[in-house]
């Protein structure tokens, strides 16, 4: 028999998100390797082959890729970050869930062949999942990990649970902040009330809110050109808020493609917010914001502004709240933190709330915008009596709590009769997955 | 979910003590040095609150039955009621919060009779008072 409590199952845990895929050691405390979930490709004629190419995934899927034209894929670090010619930017995710397998195998294969060197065929492993995921999804997950990478056992746990459990909480309120989703899953001794579920694409909307300020010309500054730096030949040190002076690289501007434009200026949008944007913890109020005081960036071009406290917080400020312009004119604007935790808790069990109210679990890394821990205090208190929010300080808690808490389940002695084995998997086919990780 | 670890069988004798014999106040249940089975800690008769609560270390977690004892209001009488305490304070290590939350389904689900249950992150949660405000609630 297994020896229970020897922890040495050198298991692998794998936490797929839209901005990246970590993977790593069961038992580690940070996943040794995280890939961009966001691949290159170049579409090419048929004949040359280097790379990974899409073609050496299941043999069904190459009788249908026969019939497209071939490309190569470029993943991870040096993936779409790299400039190249015609390259395309793709991300196989959409709300959160896996909605084109193809690249999967390509970047799970990458994050442990590649990055870790580990063959996966010698070690259980454990995806994770989040609480919408659809049941077609999590077998082909499955499908995937036995047939593809022939691992000797699998199982695939729910991201919101993780999140609860790693912080010591059975039953708990998670609010998950990703780079595409924000979610609200009430969790109750251990499963995800299914009815009390709420997401929304709120990241996104934020994002292109900061985008579209920074491109609109302000009452002292021009719009920001979100040139990224693959694109720049040469620039000159400029003043505070004067115009850049730069060169553009003519060689690569034509051959650049508009899906790559999109991804590379997405994140210069996300490198400004990271820097400089913030949420007001008290409730936004322009005079609070100004008295901030301005913080400094330069862009890529050259340019560079003193950003005021009303530009930096006013970004934050939509994760909460929407002003009555932007709803009129935007029909189908996500909701907000406020109403996604409102309708979440509409939907419990009156009893529970007190409860859900009083464990908070915040985590994912978009839940680390400055200040945005502390103002969902204040605007839960205004409507709850006994709140507790639970936000790990340490930042890799924080930000891969998920994968965290897989880490440490699977990492378990006794967790071992749990796995789906490849021999069930053989004789069960399909339906074991939704028997066994429910 | 579950982490797969069992209940070793003298929790239930101690839990079946403290509901029939009514002589035990609480008991504090943890897990083994090798994180394989759910033991007692500690069963006791004291009735002083405060001695439990010392029981509930600062950073380590626990699970517990304390026998509630309380005044219904209106002159009613004395109630008693069976409360299982998750203990899971923020500064106890990330793996045993992670090991207690996913063990303490197979725990509780052997314990029949539970009327009430609290989760504790910080002693203000398990305080006398919060705790008899959750249990008196419906009594």
């Amino acid at each position: 028999m297994v020896n229970y409590g020897g922890d040495e199952v050198s298991a692998l845990v794998v936490d797929i998100g839209s901005s990246s895929i970590r993977a790593g050691y069961a038992g580690d405390d940070t996943p040794k390797a995280i890939v961009p979930t966001s691949y290159g490709y170049v579409k090419e004629t048929p004949s040359t082959t280097e790379d990974v190419t899409m073609s050496d995934t299941t043999e069904g899927e190459e009788s249908k890729l026969a019939s497209r034209p071939r490309v190569k894929l470029y993943i991870g670090q040096n993936g779409p970050s790299l400039w190249r010619e015609n390259m395309e930017v793709n991300n196989p995710m959409q709300n959160g869930l896996i909605a084109n397998f193809d690249p999967v195998n390509a970047l799970v294969s990458h994050a442990l062949k590649d990055v870790m060197r580990c063959d996966p065929s010698e070690h259980p492993i454990l995806v994770t999942e989040p609480a919408w995921n659809t049941q077609e999804n999590r077998e082909r997950m499955a499908e995937i990990m036995f047939e593809e990478f022939q691992v000797p056992a699998f199982y695939i746990a729910n991201t919101g649970v993780l999140n609860a459990f790693a912080a010591g909480k059975g039953s708990a309120l998670v609010i998950d902040i990703g780079q595409s989703t924000a979610s609200v899953t009430p969790v109750v001794d251990g499963f995800v009330l299914r009815k009390g579920l709420q997401y929304s694409s709120l990241p996104q909307f934020v994002m292109a809110h900061a985008r579209h300020l920074l491109a609109t010309p302000a009452a002292r500054r021009q719009g920001i050109s979100l040139v990224p730096q693959q694109l720049i030949a040469s620039k000159e040190p400029v003043e505070a808020g004067q115009p850049p002076k730069f060169t553009l690289r003519q060689d690569r501007v034509d051959k650049t493609t508009v899906s790559w434009r999109k991804w590379a200026e997405e994140r210069e949008v996300e490198e400004w917010m990271q820097s400089v944007a913030g949420v007001i913890d008290q409730g936004y109020n322009e005079q609070f914001a100004h008295q901030r005081g301005p913080k400094h960036y330069e862009f890529p071009t050259g340019y560079n502004y003193y950003f005021n406290g009303i530009e930096r917080h006013v970004v934050g400020e939509q994760f909460f709240h929407h002003s009555r312009q932007l709803v009129e004119t935007n029909p189908n604007i996500p909701k907000n933190l406020p109403a996604l935790i409102t309708q979440s808790l509409a939907a419990c069990d009156p009893d529970l709330r007190q409860v859900l109210m009083g464990n908070v679990v915040l985590s994912g890394g978009g839940s680390q915008f400055p200040g945005l821990a502390d103002r969902l205090n204040v605007e839960l208190t205004r409507t709850f009596p006994h709140v507790k929010i639970h936000a790990p300080g340490n930042p890799i808690e924080r930000r891969y709590g998920g994968w965290l808490g897989g880490s440490i389940l699977a990492s378990l002695g006794t967790f071992h009769q749990l796995w789906i084995s490849k021999e069930e998997w053989q004789e069960h086919g399909r339906p074991i997955v939704n028997q066994r990780c429910k | 979910m579950a982490s797969g670890v069992g209940v070793n069988p003298q929790c239930l004798s101690a839990y079946q003590e403290l509901k029939l014999g009514k002589k035990t106040k609480y008991i504090v249940f943890g897990l083994s040095p090798d994180n394989t089975e759910v033991i007692v800690l500690k069963s006791s008769s004291s009735q002083d609150y405060d001695e439990f609560l010392a029981d509930l270390p600062e950073t380590e977690c626990r699970w517990a039955v304390y026998d509630f004892e309380f005044e219904k209001e209106g002159g009613a009488g004395k109630r008693n009621k069976l409360t299982f305490f998750s203990w899971a304070p923020d500064d106890s290590k990330i793996k045993q919060k992670m090991l207690f939350a996913s063990s303490k389904d197979a725990l509780r689900r052997s314990l029949v009779g539970i009327a009430a249950e609290v989760q504790g992150t910080a002693y203000d949660e398990v305080a006398y008072e919060s705790v008899l405000d959750k249990v008196s609630r419906g009594a």
